[in-house]
């Protein structure tokens, strides 16, 4: 139960509930705004009865030919809100206009290769491993989890103009690449 | 030499000003001037390297040469456009490209640069006319739609007077169906065109569009279309309509946003929604029963999408819920006990997740057999949790039962009873999340949070400040486990700030590292009457330099926000525009941002000599603020309330001094400061007039356009001064009473206009060799000493208020030393500040000839008593915060903070300790600081 609607410019006064989670970046105004003057579409909010914020998603489109996709760039949920399916819901509209506005072959996310909650998450959503991008969070250093923790997964989901799947590959795991190459 | 050569010796210029170097850049275009002292491009780039290194008045000069050539090549355009936007001379980049589109009119680029110009000025009439002439011109459709966006922001703009509004609108909609392609080209063009439609109103219009395949489709995948739509159809009243297409969405699509179930809700009831006149008894009757008809129906919806996402999504629950409230306020509710049952069946579903106590909040005001049933129930969720999603529960559980606590319920020792249980409870429940990465947060957080909120609530009610002792280390505990959990962080700095340790509430809200935007809306937490706690006084700049970072995201939206806007044009994607120009208002004219002015302006005065430079400064900028409509974007819901209901918020119990800071609060330091600064400045409105550079700020406030300033600055709005602590109204009153007494001094011996400007010029010919431009300077310029027409005003003894006050203050300070800490620095602060406020006033009587010209010998007699009365209040005030100070640091002090026996002793101990010093520091800073005042201002 909550309420699907677009990101507003002024929602960065609202946000501090799921800012403030150290997952969670706040970027300069201009990261946002410069988001909503091109794709408005790709940036939406799931919101509370209250009017609290739950969650919102930043995306956009990119890439050129049989490339040409939706990518998820931030996609976050408040601490209280987790477990309610939110992510999904708010994945699922920015497939749909990624598909039917923007007539991409695919979406496709970076997540942390020691993130395997949301890994799962994303696999069943249908999404799967395209390749492992080397220190693509190279801010950490290499911490607890070793190599995992500063790699990333480059994870894609095929769309309908992509009927055969070329977008995706069974063996992406193994496909690595360095952070410049993406 | 050739215009080649002359390019490749322009491009190290470029060069060095995008690397920063203004100072290289500076020299080489010198170099570059010598060969062509007429050449365009390289004054403007000089221009802007100036501006870069804040040499604003040699830029002036330049500047001015270059726009009177009226240039109209696009590097030397590009070049002064920077050079404008950093003085902020809009207004002069809008005349700049006009002129140049005016010499070119087939340059394509010049007329869109042109409409830029109007948009980052907000000219929406001008933008609205040549976007016009420009789709006449070039025939691109995006010209038509530029044209009609900005009748429509001319039509949303303040400063458009009402009735104008409509036409405005009907302007855009004429423009909008000229168009020679149909709105459907994409979703922006189409939202644009049913904004319009639905501000006139034209529903059948507007059906038109939205029933044609395209606009459903668009609606279909376009959020931000369909909540045009939405608000169409619930403007034309068709709630029926609206609930059967939802209904559809949900059966159909297994769509489960709120807003097609609140649709299906407010159309199950729509038959009562029938205005009283013209209703019979008996069709009232009639209405009733077919909504209850309608209200089964809705239920056999809900009860099936609850049935089939079970846990899986809210909705249906939750939809149940509310239709049975609804039922309930109608009067169609027929199952007294459904309500509790849903309510009892939704914690069963749903109280393992965080979120369920704010669900249910709203549906827990309870007939009172109701009510019984309810907390029995709460009561029976066992406390004894061996998973997370049971410790979940038993939160949540606990949670309302702390929300619906009566009045009698909330004793002192109730609330200790209580808030021993949430303590006992949490390190119960520690040990399940042990597991977790120091990254996550700890699920049993919210019962650290519910003992901390008991613990403020015991504060309240017992005054002793041990209680918030206690809260400090049993929350400090908690971020030992969770250490990433900021809920906890807000608490203790409200905590910390109570306590009088600012320090460590200062700690805690870095470690948030709160960033960007959110110093708009958090920086309160910290800075909220913060010259309580400055030591700027004594040269420890830490808060007004929190004060100075937690503007700069002003700068950056004055600098950025208006190139969205563009980018916004440029990609056409105009749903964004009007919400991107709300936006940098409501920044722009941030209340925090000028309450925190406000405060870096009392800590200046500490600090800083007070001289004529910074008092003309800070009029100046004073009184732009003074002339905003203020927007507040402060987040106070951030903080984790969990009082009982009839409880006033856990925002509204830690306020410092237990008052809020808020529009009264600064208007009146801005009336009090405005009118100082005025009366001790040389600068009136037509010397300011001629010395400002920049574009005038928009008067956005509010106000009877009648009344002059000094009526403004003399206005007393009880409402406001409801909202000051006693003692900032004692100041208040003080200042007013100084004010009033010294007005007509001021005004006599003030310099005449024209010597004020003379002397201005004189100074920045010396600064930077250049005349001042538009001033002429009379030939024998009157000076400071010249001989008046009219005798000097009688000498007149300063009013009670002003002679009393410092003995009163005397007096408070010895009747606060029994209170909080933060009580005896705020008494403290006040005094010094009356002190500064009086050093201000009497600033223009200092020199032995003013004095004796004006013959006002008498008058500065007076003054002495009071300075010598103020000092020795000061001085004695600052001994006691130092002894103050001395005292928290030795054996007798830490006894009085006593922790919980849950805790380690030695950890409590550490913490006390930390507390001390930070007190210790406050109260000897504070003290010290005053006694350099004092020293300064001796005489």
């Amino acid at each position: 139960m909550s309420v699907l609607r677009p990101f507003k410019a002024s929602d960065m006064f609202k946000f501090n509930n799921i800012n403030l989670d150290i997952w969670t970046e706040t970027y300069g105004i201009g990261f946002y705004l410069s988001y909503l003057s091109r794709w408005p579409d790709l940036c939406c909010v799931q919101e509370a009865p209250t009017g609290r914020m739950m969650g919102y998603v930043l995306g956009k489109a990119e890439g050129s030919n049989a490339e040409w996709h939706g990518h998820v760039t931030a996609l976050t949920v408040a601490p209280e809100y987790r477990r309610l399916s939110l992510a999904r819901r708010m994945m699922a509209l920015l497939e749909m206009v990624s598909d039917e506005i923007y007539k991409g072959f695919f979406v496709d996310l970076f997540v942390r290769c020691t993130n395997t909650v949301a890994i799962d998450m994303y696999e069943g959503l249908g999404y799967s491993v395209y390749r492992r991008v080397r220190e693509y969070y190279g801010s950490l250093g290499i911490g607890k989890g070793g190599r995992d923790e500063e790699d990333a997964f480059d994870m894609r989901k095929p769309l309908s103009r992509d009927p055969n799947r070329r977008s995706v590959r069974p063996n992406g795991r193994e496909m690595i690449v360095s952070a410049h190459d993406v | 030499m050739s215009t080649a050569a002359l390019d490749r010796q322009i491009r190290p210029i470029y060069d060095a000003l995008d690397t920063g170097s203004n100072k290289s850049a500076i020299v080489a275009c010198n170099k570059l001037l010598k060969k062509h002292p007429k050449n365009e491009l390289v004054k403007a780039l000089k221009a802007l390297a100036l501006v870069r290194s804040q040499k604003v008045e040699e830029s002036l000069v330049l500047c001015d040469e270059v726009l009177e050539e009226k240039p109209t090549s696009d590097a030397v355009l590009t070049a002064m456009m920077h050079v404008l936007r950093g003085l902020g001379r809009h207004n002069d980049m809008v005349t700049m490209f006009e002129e140049a589109y005016k010499q070119q009119p087939t340059n394509e680029e010049l007329g869109v640069q042109t409409f830029f110009a109007n948009v980052r000025a907000n000219h929406w009439k001008s933008a609205q006319q040549i976007a016009t002439r420009m789709h006449k011109q070039f025939q691109e459709d995006r010209y038509l739609y530029w044209s009609v966006i900005s009748s429509v922001l001319q039509a949303k703009d303040a400063s458009t007077p009402k009735t104008m509004r409509t036409i405005l609108y009907k302007l855009a909609h004429r423009m909008i169906t000229s168009s020679p392609t149909p709105p459907y080209l994409n979703a922006d063009r189409f939202h644009l065109h049913l904004s319009i439609l639905s501000e006139l109103e034209l529903f059948d219009e507007a059906r038109k569009l939205l029933d044609s395949e395209v606009g459903r489709n668009i609606c279909a995948t376009s959020l931000s279309c369909n909540e045009v739509r939405r608000e169409l159809w619930k403007r034309q009243g068709l709630v029926r309509e609206e609930g059967e297409r939802a209904e559809k969405l949900i059966k159909e699509k297994g769509d489960r946003n709120w807003l097609e179930f609140l649709a299906v809700l407010d159309a199950t009831f729509d038959c009562l929604v029938i205005s009283p006149t013209d209703v019979a008894p008996t069709t009232l009757e009639d209405a009733k029963k077919e909504c209850a008809t309608r209200v089964q129906e809705t239920r056999v919806l809900f009860t099936r999408v609850a049935e089939e996402d079970g846990s899986k999504d809210r909705s249906g629950l939750l939809a149940l819920l509310e239709l049975e409230k609804r039922a309930r306020d109608h009067g169609v509710s027929e199952e007294p006990t459904r309500l509790v049952d849903l309510m009892e069946r939704y914690f069963n579903e749903i109280g393992d997740k965080v979120c369920c106590f704010e669900d249910l909040k709203p549906y827990t005001l309870l007939g009172s057999d109701e009510h019984c049933r309810w907390i029995a129930f709460l009561e029976r969720v066992p406390s004894m949790f061996s998973s997370i999603d049971g410790l979940r529960r038993f939160i949540n559980a606990y949670k309302f039962l702390r929300h619906s606590l009566t009045s009698s319920e909330i004793t002192a020792d109730t609330e200790s009873a209580r808030v021993a249980l949430y303590a006992k409870k949490y390190m119960e429940a520690l040990p399940l999340g042990s597991d977790l990465p120091t990254t996550e947060l700890q699920p049993a957080d919210d019962l650290v949070l519910l003992a901390g909120n008991t613990f403020i609530s015991l504060w309240k009610l017992t005054e002793d400040d041990n209680n918030l002792f206690k809260a400090a280390s049993l929350l400090e505990f908690a971020l030992t486990k969770s250490k990433q959990s900021f809920l906890v962080r807000l608490m203790l700095i409200r905590v910390y700030r109570l306590l009088g340790a600012p320090s460590l509430a200062l700690e805690h809200y870095r470690a948030m590292h709160v960033k960007q935007v959110q110093h708009d809306t958090l920086s309160h937490l910290i800075l909220s009457r913060a010259s309580t706690f400055s030591l700027a006084a004594m040269g420890d700049l830490t808060l007004a330099t929190e004060c100075l970072e937690s503007t700069q995201i002003y700068l950056s939206n004055s600098q950025e926000t208006g190139d969205f806007v563009v980018r916004a044009f440029t990609g056409e994607k105009y749903s964004q525009i009007p919400q991107f120009i709300l936006f940098e208002d409501r920044l722009e004219n941030s209340l925090q941002r000028d309450t925190v002015k406000v405060e870096h302006l009392r800590m200046r005065l500490t600090h800083e000599p007070i001289t004529s430079d910074i008092i003309d400064m800070e009029l100046i900028e004073l009184k732009f603020i003074f002339d905003r409509t203020h927007h507040d974007n402060r987040d106070f819901d951030i903080l984790p309330s969990y009082q009982p209901r009839i409880s006033p918020n856990l925002n509204e119990l830690t306020l410092l001094l237990g008052r809020p800071e808020g529009h009264g609060w600064l208007s009146t330091f801005l009336q009090v400061y405005i009118r100082a600064f005025q009366q001790s400045s040389d600068l009136d409105d037509t010397v300011e007039e001629k010395l400002l550079i920049g574009d005038r700020p928009k008067q956005t406030a509010d106000y009877d356009r009648h009344l002059s300033l000094r009526e403004r600055l003399c206005e007393q709005n009880e409402e406001y001064l409801k909202t000051l602590t006693s003692d900032e109204l004692a100041f208040v009153h003080y200042a007013r009473a100084l004010a009033d007494w010294l007005e007509p001094y001021h005004d006599y011996t003030r310099p005449p206009p024209a010597a004020v400007l003379a002397e201005a010029a004189k100074q920045t010919e010396l600064k930077t060799g250049h005349p001042l431009k538009g001033i002429d300077i009379p030939p024998n310029g009157a000076s400071h000493g010249q001989k008046k027409d009219e005798e000097p005003p009688a000498v007149r003894d300063p009013p009670e208020l002003v002679v009393k006050h410092f003995e009163k203050l005397k007096m408070r300070f010895e009747e606060v030393q029994s209170k909080s800490p933060v009580d005896v620095l705020h008494v403290a602060t006040l005094a010094q500040e009356a002190y500064l406020l009086f050093i201000i006033e009497s600033l223009r009587f200092k020199p032995a000839s003013v004095v004796k010209v004006n013959k006002l010998g008498g008058l500065v007699s007076s003054f002495k008593c009071i300075r010598t009365g103020a000092i020795s209040v000061l001085k004695e005030i600052s001994s006691e915060l130092i002894k103050r100070a001395d005292f928290e640091g030795t054996s007798e002090g830490p006894k009085c903070f006593i922790g919980l026996e849950e805790l380690d002793p030695d950890f409590v101990l550490g913490l006390s300790k930390k507390v001390i010093d930070a007190r210790k520091k406050v109260f000897e800073g504070v003290g010290k600081g005053l006694g350099r005042i004092t020293a300064t201002y001796a005489s």
